[in-house]
């Protein structure tokens, strides 16, 4: 709520319109598939296309696979928008957890698992999205954030490459949290 | 109620916030063990709730910053593709009350208007290009008609006039 007030305030100095009215919130959506009136997808999608798209390519660099990627995610969402009630996350981060497990389950290219030594970004891949928060972040954080949150592997398997326990992955995830928790503030 | 469970739980609420589970819980990466524990936790802490809002918000945020239109024909293609499932399934809660997952949706229609198939719109087109032709046909054939008939009538005139003049009748004779 702080922050809510802070941006629109800051909004309010600079003379910048803020898009907070664009937001979709559960009773919007949940009127909107009970009266019989645009489809849900429509409206989620024209509302959130835009950011989804870019979110998406965090995933999938190549454009034409990220047109794919975001088609595949409305078409498999639509039949169940009732989910997002039950989540206690707001419509758009609901919508950025499933398009991630949906981007996951279609995504069949996965790389060898390689050490934060042997495997470290592009300078280009550095700069997308989360990744851009996690600049000051040390090799091993940013290759913890990459390999669960980009390449969804377990906490299990980088314990095995890194020769530590699951615990020790968890931490190394909770400081890159951390960091991007400030940056994003 | 909530002072009850925070002690039972000897937990911290400010250090479990700070520990960075609020951000692995709205970016999809927490644990299943950390998940479950988070939505147990979640009723009773309103703080929880306020930093689980807070940080959507500034989640939504930065995606506005980082918007990108998207394809202008994704949206048609979208549609393609619901056109193209066999059913709408639901998916429902989870639970011990949760219900089987292939019940199907009952649908209340209250719209007025009707989706088809896109090969009806040539259908459709050739129908129209087909009935304009046939229209044209008709009234093309009708004008025809009449002209023959106003000349046939004209000439069965002509033939009367020519057949009741002295002139034939003279002749006749």
């Amino acid at each position: 709520m702080v922050f809510k007030i802070l941006y629109i305030f800051s909004c309010t100095l600079n003379e910048k319109p803020y898009n907070l009215e664009k937001t979709i919130t559960k009773d919007t959506l949940k009127n909107e598939l009970f009266s019989g009136g645009r489809p849900a997808v429509e409206i989620l999608f024209h509302r959130y296309g835009g950011m989804l798209f870019s979110y998406i390519q965090q995933f999938v660099p190549s454009r034409a696979e990220a047109e794919e990627q975001l088609v595949s995610i409305f078409a498999r969402l639509a039949p169940r928008m009732e989910s997002a009630f039950e989540s206690s996350l707001s419509v758009y981060c609901w919508l950025q957890i499933e398009a991630r497990k949906i981007i996951l389950e279609n995504r069949s290219n996965g790389h060898d698992l390689l050490s934060p030594q042997e495997s470290s970004p592009a300078e280009n891949e550095k700069k997308v999205y989360y990744f851009s928060l996690l600049e000051d972040a040390s090799p091993e954080q940013q290759w913890v954030f990459k390999e669960l949150f980009v390449e969804g592997r377990q906490r299990e398997e980088l314990a095995l490459v890194l020769n530590r326990d699951a615990a020790y992955v968890g931490d190394v995830l909770r400081e890159c949290m951390i960091i991007i928790r400030k940056k994003l503030a | 109620m909530y002072d009850h469970h925070q002690k039972k739980a000897g937990l911290n609420i400010q250090q479990y916030i700070a520990s960075g589970i609020i951000e692995s819980y709205v970016l999809g990466l927490a644990s299943p063990d950390e998940g479950g524990q988070f939505e147990r936790l979640l009723p009773f802490y309103p703080e929880l709730q306020a930093a689980v809002s807070d940080f959507g918000f500034q989640v939504e945020l930065f995606a506005i910053q980082h918007e990108a239109p998207p394809p202008s024909d994704a949206f048609y293609r979208i549609e393609d593709r619901l056109r193209e499932l066999p059913a709408v399934i639901r998916h429902t809660g989870t639970g011990s009350h949760r219900k089987k997952e292939n019940d199907y949706v009952s649908v209340r229609e209250s719209s007025t208007h009707i989706r088809v198939h896109k090969y009806w719109r040539i259908a459709f087109i050739a129908v129209f290009i087909l009935s304009k032709l046939l229209l044209i046909g008709f009234i093309y054939f009708l004008l025809q008609y009449r002209h023959a008939e106003r000349d046939l009538r004209a000439l069965q005139e002509h033939t009367n006039k020519t057949s009741l003049s002295p002139d034939t009748q003279g002749s006749d004779k």
